[in-house]
């Protein structure tokens, strides 16, 4: 119960509820019957019925009038406190704020009468009296509501006089970190970010201070805003008082280029913007996806940027005596095509990175199966015993990222999905908020933003669970729709099959032991890698254990950074690095060649829960870098196997013919087999090892450089050192 | 603050017409000319009829005197007639809530005397007196506590409530500590907790200091104190009777409103309602401040004239009745009449809303002609300024601009259509706000410059003359 | 000769004498749009040769014939300035003539205008590059 006081006014209906509407301007006219539940009102005269605990301005934006606001935000708790929404209902003496009132039968909402334009232009006026002039230099100017809202709504006379008396108001700015700019005086007071902060963050650190006039939105103390999606209240503040730091002065949105893409810094597949000018990234913006991100990006996505201007590789090196020299296109790819004569079978391997997209993935596949190589294998290992990557369940989160709020009981195993996939974490944020979802957790303690059963760090743990000796089991047994979330990075142990194979069959026994809906899958797998998914889709299914084995003459690694790669596991093998930064992966490479970052090619990407989705180039590669499937495509040909494919939507059938839900973007095929798979997991026997379970990212330190990209950044490096000042 | 609370929000437009009045002079209608039969004014109270005889703290106010006082009799009768029976006798009295408002206690107890869907419902009694003017709670607080505890189990049992908090201004701390004695020494001789007064009904009291914010005494920043949050309004609806404190239903009323609920049921509704005006009964305290001889506070029939109030108990203003200026009727909030309406207003809810003020908590400002009235004004403004909460837009940034107006306006530093456009701005602010601090410090100003306009004027034109004689 | 002939037609035959016959004049036509007669009055540094008619009016009676290795790739940048004196009549007398124009030890040599050729100035840049390359050995 406590629980859901956080989220004030109740009433409210999640956007959920909106379903079944009827706009109509008289319905009687059109004979719709008002159904016993909706409620028929008025707005401007118009009819509209709608369903009962609808708010006013719900139901205006339903019949297609808006209604201006600066608190109000449709994911956030209602505040109701900038009174810019106020509407008059006829018969009624005081305007009401339409943000939070629910309606009622038979009302006339007038959201044009001369009662709410004098309170929307006293609203206004109020604003604007303690609001700085700073738009001309205001990094918000362009995408400012107030500047809008002001044109739209308010007055265009000042009596203001008071300015030649006594000024406005000034407030000390506040130093929240190396993301976000304030500027306080420009702050409107809607709360928005502290609403953001201690609801979906999950971190209490956003108040206000003073009271009245002297009110200040602030920290309390001089701290920083800890958060791993602390970017989003930029968006979220209507004026310039939040600004994103990295980006200040530096472009009007008006000039920008945009151009929608994904998100590979996790394996969520966020849907983002890329604003763009001059050949350069601007910024990162996060893009509407009610099914995956709702608004919100994490930090590394909106801010590791910079990192695709540092440190990236813009000519083709060959190792010669001992060190790297830039040379031209032909003579890297000869000395290539060079080594791939006369191999042997399975003498050629290749590693997917953790952000390869289909298109190169599936070229990679097709040019080692020429060469009679199946040694194709994903940076992070994923078990081959069992049903490996042949049932698609079997690494899929299966049961979409948008119902894991539905879920009641959440039990995630050796994950943090806080760092994992901070998109992830808000879902479940939002389930333990609004649905009393229950979590458990197994793994070294972390902290979540929310309360956890915390059952222990050892992986036994899962097999208690299955036998029910552990306490947990009653609490997933009683549950209608209990989920269980297993993170990748314990599947590269070397007991991660006996892990996948143990989870399995405790989401058997708890299937067996509650009325789960028929929809509704259990078994789930949370990924770290963007490529993940879409290597395991199209078929590479080797492991790095079988690739050291067969000492490959020439290994391929397509952006692979991880330092599991080790340049003594392959001593006597020509290592060719493809990839756009120059990390660990490049470092040991005999031939590197620059390929495309995701802001420069377009490409498929499948995340976590199967769904396909394509970023768009935005600029064009740097130097003589080129998109990764035309090198080994441009490869192939000097290799004497030309594959026959020349532009991208050849590449893109080629996908079809493989995994032709790899092209349906945008779309999740539902997974099946599940019956199966639990099956075959029973086959599978070994013992657990002695090491408990553990996570990489643990601390929000460990957050911010986690691949090629990221390390490169400095925006993030900032935010390392500042978060290990913190502590 | 209490003064200022307004519950206009979701009530039928009949209930509305308390306020209605002060803005609509199209309005005629009120509750005393609908019913026209019964008292036309209020007499003086005779002793029997005083509902406080402590007010003054000469006897003793523990257990032991109260009881000698009569309170704590028969309360388990009470309690077994049960809560219809209670809330019938206070519809009865026409208790009218004492906080400022106005709105009848026995039909707000009587919204949360229904079943309960499993979760508890609380009383919250709200003893957060900080309103300029107001100082009634305080005495019944130390003087007359057991009064309040037997209220509260009696507004409990009415409406099924499970505890009663009893919140009081941080500054009262011999009040707290009174009442917190009282209710120890109430739990010791079993009439409240498990199995209160052997009626098989438990009910706890707990006490709840406050901090020293005025906006705490608006009901929802009440309840966001108690749960520990910063005292700032809640949005209505969902109003406190369905989710309030701890989320669970709750009723807010103010100490004088429960401390008068032992005597009506004792004494019976028909004897409360016998005295004021219809619509307007009971007894009331009154608190008689600034101007006059002897201020005090008093308790006295409800419609009794105000120059009749001040006349008796307050040994009349300074400088005799002509020298009257102006009195502010019901605490800080509520706007100024000028001598001509004192000479004839009653101290009524109906009354004072004719006149376009209100009756608040009926503590009677009386100011006479060696007051600077605009300064008198400006500086309550600075005290809604410094209260106010800072959540909605026109009260945080509304009363500081009005504020900086009315200091040149104190000085005269100002031209004449800024008085309409101080005018525009009080409009602006009120009734734009979550909450009624923002219409309590429109209303002053509103009264200033309905009353005492040539008065602005004057001072403006004198500072221009200054101004050119000193150039 | 000039009497039978006339004037033009005299000096025409000179002037296609002093070119060096018919074929040399053509191959001078083509390079120099015009077949001229004019007294050498001298040659500079860099092999240009200049002339003057005062037969012709002025403006048309001092040229310079560029060195023949250049081809058609000359311009009047490649004109000393001591000569561009002369040619544009700052002066009457011829550079090797004139006794007070000094010499100094830090004149440098004329270069003529290297724009275009691979020659040409160019400035380094200020501006950091957008994107900062890998360097293996750091």
């Amino acid at each position: 119960m406590i629980r859901y006081l956080m989220i004030r006014g109740k009433t409210i209906t999640s956007y959920r509820h909106g379903t079944s509407i009827n706009v109509s301007s008289s319905s009687k006219q059109h004979g719709v019957e008002p159904k016993t539940n909706l409620i028929e009102l008025f707005i401007d005269e118009k009819a509209i019925q709608v369903p009962p605990g609808t708010t006013i301005l719900k139901a205006a934006s339903l019949a297609g009038i808006e209604i201006p606001r600066f608190c109000y935000h449709e994911r956030l708790a209602v505040a109701g406190n900038c009174r810019m929404c106020l509407v008059e209902i006829e018969k009624q003496v005081k305007p009401v704020a339409a943000c939070a009132m629910p309606v009622m039968k038979g009302w006339r909402v007038k959201t044009n009468s001369n009662l709410t334009q004098k309170a929307r232009e006293g609203v206004m006026e109020f604003l604007l009296v303690n609001h700085p002039l700073d738009c001309p230099i205001c990094d918000q100017g362009g995408e400012c509501d107030l500047q809008d809202q002001s044109m739209a709504f308010g007055n265009d006379r000042s009596r203001f006089v008071d300015i030649d008396y006594s000024g406005k108001r000034a407030v000390e700015d506040k130093d929240i970190g190396p993301l976000i700019k304030t500027a306080m005086t420009r702050c409107i007071h809607c709360t928005r970010c502290i609403r953001f902060a201690s609801e979906i963050a999950g971190i209490d650190d956003f108040g206000t201070t003073g009271r009245g006039n002297e009110m200040q939105v602030g920290m309390y103390v001089k701290k920083l805003f800890m958060s791993e999606v602390s970017g989003n209240i930029i968006d979220l503040c209507p004026v310039g008082a939040l600004t994103s730091k990295p980006y200040a002065f530096v472009a009007r949105p008006w000039e920008n280029y945009r151009t929608d893409s994904i998100d590979v810094h996790d394996a969520v597949g966020s849907n983002i913007v890329i604003s763009h000018r001059t050949g350069e990234v601007l910024r990162i913006l996060p893009r509407v996806n009610e099914e995956i991100n709702e608004e919100w990006i994490s930090d590394k996505a909106r801010f590791s940027y910079d990192g695709l201007k540092r440190q990236r590789i813009i000519t083709p090196m060959i190792k010669l005596n001992g060190e790297l020299q830039n040379v031209d296109w032909k003579s890297a790819l000869v000395s290539v095509a060079n080594i791939l004569q006369d191999l042997s079978t399975n003498k050629c391997a290749a590693i997917a990175g953790k952000q390869a997209d289909a298109e190169s993935l599936v070229m990679m596949k097709d040019l080692l199966n020429k060469f009679d190589s199946e040694l194709l294998t994903t940076e992070q290992p994923f078990p081959q015993k069992g049903a490996g990557v042949d049932l698609r369940s079997n690494y899929l989160l299966n049961n979409k990222i948008s119902s894991i709020d539905e879920a009641d009981v959440v039990l995630l195993i050796g994950t943090n999905p806080r760092y994992e996939a901070p998109i992830v974490n808000i879902r479940i944020r939002k389930g333990y908020l609004h649905h009393e979802q229950k979590i458990g957790f197994i793994g070294p303690p972390v902290n979540l933003t929310y309360e956890y059963k915390y059952l222990g760090q050892s992986v036994e743990l899962i097999s208690q669970l299955k036998l029910g000796t552990n306490s947990f089991r009653a609490i997933l047994n009683n549950a209608k729709k209990p989920m269980v979330i297993l993170g990748s990075e314990q599947l590269s142990r070397p007991d991660g099959a006996k892990i996948l194979a143990e989870v399995q069959s405790l989401c058997k026994a708890i299937n067996n032991s509650t009325k789960v809906p028929k929809y509704w899958k259990i078994m789930n797998i949370l990924h770290t890698n963007a490529s993940q998914v879409t290597a395991l889709d199209l078929g590479y299914s080797s492991s790095l254990d079988d690739l050291k084995k067969n000492k490959p003459k020439i290994l391929f690694l397509l952006g692979a950074d991880d330092p599991c790669i080790k340049k003594e596991d392959f001593s006597k093998t020509f290592i060719v690095y493809m990839g756009s930064h120059g990390d660990y992966g490049a470092s040991i490479a005999d031939v590197i060649l620059p390929g495309a970052a995701y802001t420069e090619k377009c490409g498929s990407f499948v995340n976590m829960e199967g769904r396909s989705q394509q970023t768009n180039a935005a600029i064009t590669p740097p130097g003589m870098a080129r998109p990764d499937w035309k090198i080994i495509r441009a490869l192939s040909e000097i290799a004497g196997i030309s594959l026959p494919y020349d532009n991208l939507n050849e590449v893109r059938n080629r996908i079809a013919e493989i995994a032709p839900h790899l092209l349906k973007y945008g779309d999740i095929e539902p997974t099946n087999y599940f019956s199966q798979l639990f099956e075959i997991s029973e086959t599978i026997h070994g013992t657990f090892s002695d090491n408990p379970i553990d996570i990489k990212q643990k601390t929000l330190d460990q957050y911010f450089m986690t691949d090629a990209i990221s390390r490169a950044s400095v925006i993030m490096a900032k935010c390392v050192q500042a978060v290990v000042k913190q502590h | 603050m209490a003064g200022a609370i307004v519950r206009s929000f979701n009530l039928p437009r009949k209930q509305l017409g308390l306020l209605g009045q002060i803005r609509n002079k199209q309005q005629p209608k009120n509750y005393s000319d609908a019913a026209s039969e019964g008292k036309k004014y209020g007499s003086p109270l005779k002793d029997e009829d005083r509902i406080f005889t402590n007010l003054y703290g000469r006897h003793d106010w523990r257990l032991k005197g109260a009881m000698k006082r009569g309170d704590w009799y028969k309360t388990k009768e009470i309690i077994d007639k049960g809560a219809d029976w209670i809330i019938n006798e206070v519809k009865l009295s026409g208790l009218r809530g004492r906080g400022g408002a106005g709105f009848p206690s026995g039909m707000k107890w009587s919204f949360m005397n229904k079943p309960s869907d499993g979760r508890p419902k609380f009383l919250v009694v709200n003893g957060d007196e900080g309103e300029p003017g107001t100082c009634k709670d305080r005495e019944i607080l130390r003087h007359d506590p057991h009064k309040l505890i037997e209220g509260c189990l009696i507004a409990g049992k009415a409406m099924g409530a499970c505890a009663a908090y009893i919140y009081i201004r941080g500054e009262f701390y011999n009040e707290a500590s009174n009442t917190q004695v009282a209710i120890a020494e109430a739990y010791q001789a079993g009439l409240i907790g498990k199995n209160s007064c052997n009626s098989g009904y438990d009910f706890d009291i707990f006490v709840q200091r406050g901090a020293g914010a005025y906006i705490c005494g608006e009901e929802t920043a009440l309840i966001e104190s108690i749960e520990g949050k910063q005292g700032k309004p809640r949005l209505k609806p969902p109003f406190p009777a369905d989710v309030g404190l701890f989320g669970c239903p709750t009723t807010v009323t103010n100490v004088e409103t429960v401390a008068v609920a032992p005597a009506i049921c004792r004494r019976g509704g028909s004897w409360f309602a016998s005295f004021g005006r219809p619509r307007n009964s009971g007894t009331k305290l009154y608190n008689i401040s600034g101007h006059v001889n002897n201020p005090c506070t008093v308790e006295e029939e409800m419609s009794i004239p105000l120059k009749e109030l001040i006349e008796r108990h307050a040994g009349g203003v300074i400088g005799g009745w002509d020298n009257l200026l102006g009195i502010i009727p019901g605490g800080s909030s509520t706007p100024v009449i000028p001598k001509n309406i004192c000479d004839t207003v009653l101290m009524d809810y109906d009354d004072l809303v004719r006149v376009q003020s209100s009756f608040g908590t009926a503590a009677v400002i009386v100011m006479n002609k060696q007051t600077d009235i605009i300064k008198a004004i400006t500086r309550l403004i600075s005290f809604y300024k410094h209260e106010s909460c800072g959540q909605c837009t026109p009260c945080r940034e509304g009363i500081s601009w009005m504020y900086k107006i009315l200091q040149r306006f104190v000085e005269g530093n100002a031209e004449v259509q800024e008085i309409d456009m101080l005018w525009e701005l009080t409009k602006q602010i009120e009734l734009h706000t979550i909450c009624a601090l923002a219409d309590g410090a429109a209303w002053p100003v509103q009264g200033l410059i309905r009353h005492f306009r040539p008065e602005i004027e004057d001072r403006i034109k004198n500072f221009k003359v200054n101004d050119l004689v000193s150039c | 000769m000039e009497r039978i002939l006339g004037h033009t037609i005299s000096d025409f035959i000179k002037a296609i004498k002093q070119n060096g016959g018919i074929i040399n004049s053509i191959k001078v036509l083509h390079r120099m749009d015009a077949i001229k007669l004019g007294k050498l009055v001298g040659q500079d540094e860099f092999g240009n040769k200049y002339y003057e008619n005062n037969n012709n009016f002025v403006c048309r009676n001092r040229w310079v014939v560029y060195n023949e290795q250049l081809s058609l790739n000359y311009d009047a940048s490649q004109v000393p300035p001591e000569w561009h004196g002369w040619l544009h009549y700052k002066t009457d007398l011829l550079p090797h003539q004139d006794p007070s124009r000094k010499k100094y030890k830090w004149m440098i040599k004329h270069t003529p205008n290297y724009s275009g050729t691979e020659l040409s100035y160019v400035p380094y840049s200020t501006v950091k590059p957008k994107i900062e390359p890998w360097n293996p050995k750091k």
